[in-house]
């Protein structure tokens, strides 16, 4: 199995697009919190901005690009064609002769997929958080270690999120165009939730909910079942894809 | 005219292009129904509900220009019989240009008129809908130069629909100069919308004119 894992981790990381999504994700982040310090500093000064205690976590949402990405790349690279003069030649071919047995080389994806979002989300948490304390640290707590730790975890379930829906699509396009535009600044699911009470519980709302104090929720969920239902997402999600993954022809 | 037509006649046998035409489509109904039934218990979604739809669904548009331009691209390599058959380079850049502007406009139309239409904003309906033809113009575009569907989606999403809200939230001025602020306000970036195509046909002509098929 370490093997499997250290084979995955090295295809996944040979990939071109796995690094823009790796650089990318970790850099939006603390980038942002700079270039907004000077309006943050004004918006405290002012007394427009009152509640202080989501500062610098609010920021992480927008890198959530990265483990994207990343959880896209990890399938979709193993079924785009390979080789221009044979069509049909997809790496997933080469990769189930090496592992015939199709939930272990899940296991093994799955795995190598987790240990570098939750990587990348470590550091770029780290980064935004110093940051945010460096800038605007006599106005902000540090906030508490259980919620960075949810907010590592909401990226990495997210990257989960975006591996489970390409299990089943086998297409890369579709769950990156859901979730990019569901990353954007006012999400559908946000809106959908002006809708109906029901869309409280999508994965990206109930889940910002283990780390993000805000009050803009229209149905407040406590830290832990938020994570319990975002977790549920992802395992129903992750079932679905893998029995898929199994009974399917490659 | 022969050349568009076969252009056009390839984009028309692509399934994905179909679904994709039919997804956005839909994406748009519900979600201008979500607007419409906001506004009715009194809660307005902020944008105004007549473009902000498109807003989310010129997404869809983006795929769409992506999806025809990279198909030339995918297994099976058709680029090579398509240079084959016609090998000046440049005009067979305007025909497929051409022949996907032809096959978006009526998707674009009915697109718009989905969103703009109940919220009576009927006037918007025709810059609406160059905006989303124009649009799928550029992604095709900017696909001919990246030559692969994934990262040339990755690209563009970013660009649509991270980059572009930061950078107008960031500072107002940008707004005028960023190809996406017509969906939501067409008489603020139409020109910026026309200039960008317009350079991302320019680049994809001239990277397909002097780069190996």
């Amino acid at each position: 199995m370490v093997n499997l894992v250290r084979a995955e981790l090295r295809k996944l990381l040979s990939l071109p697009t796995a690094w823009v999504g790796l650089v990318l994700g970790t850099l939006v982040a603390p980038v942002i919190v700079l270039l907004n310090a000077p309006y943050t500093r004004r918006a405290i000064a002012d007394g427009t901005l009152t509640d202080l205690s989501d500062l610098g976590l609010r920021d992480l949402g927008i890198g959530l690009i990265g483990p994207m990405v990343l959880g896209v790349i990890v399938v979709s690279s193993e079924y785009t064609s390979t080789a221009r003069d044979a069509p049909g030649a997809r790496q997933l071919t080469a990769t189930l002769i090496a592992v015939p047995h199709r939930l272990r080389l899940l296991g093994a994806k799955t795995t190598a997929l987790v240990l570098v979002v939750a990587a990348q989300a470590a550091v770029t948490t780290a980064a935004t958080l110093a940051l945010t304390q460096l800038l605007h640290g006599a106005h902000a707590p540090l906030p508490a270690p259980a919620r960075i730790a949810a907010a590592i975890l909401y990226w990495t379930l997210t990257a989960l999120l975006a591996y489970a829906i390409t299990l089943i699509t086998r297409n890369g396009i579709v769950p990156l165009t859901l979730l990019i535009i569901n990353s954007s600044v006012v999400s559908v699911s946000y809106l959908l939730t002006k809708v109906t009470d029901l869309a409280s519980y999508l994965p990206d709302i109930v889940g910002a909910q283990m780390f993000i104090r805000g009050t803009d929720f229209p149905v407040e969920v406590p830290p832990m079942t938020a994570g319990l239902v975002m977790t549920a997402w992802i395992v129903a999600l992750l079932a679905v894809g893998a029995v898929l993954f199994q009974r399917r022809d490659a | 005219m022969n050349t568009a037509r076969a252009e056009l006649r390839k984009l028309l046998t692509l399934p994905s292009l179909r679904r994709t035409a039919l997804l956005t489509w839909a994406a748009t109904v519900l979600l201008t129904y979500a607007y419409a039934s906001a506004e009715s218990h009194g809660e307005p979604l902020g944008d105004d509900a007549a473009l902000a739809p498109l807003g989310y669904t010129q997404a869809g548009f983006l795929v769409l220009g992506v999806l025809a331009a990279t198909s030339e691209y995918q297994e099976g390599d058709q680029i090579r019989t398509t240079v084959l058959a016609m090998p000046r380079r440049l005009p067979l850049q305007v025909a497929k240009a051409l022949a996907l502007a032809a096959l978006t406009l009526p998707v674009a139309a009915a697109t718009a008129a989905t969103s703009t239409l109940p919220a009576d904003g009927a006037t918007w309906t025709p810059a609406a809908t160059a905006y989303l033809t124009l649009t799928t113009v550029l992604a095709a575009a900017v696909a001919t130069v990246v030559r692969s569907a994934v990262p040339a989606a990755i690209l563009l999403l970013g660009l649509y629909f991270v980059a572009g809200p930061l950078l107008r939230a960031g500072s107002t001025a940008s707004a005028a100069y960023l190809p996406d602020t017509a969906a939501l306000d067409p008489s603020h970036g139409a020109v910026a919308t026309i200039a960008w195509t317009l350079a991302a046909l320019t680049l994809a002509a001239l990277t397909f004119r002097y780069r190996d098929a």
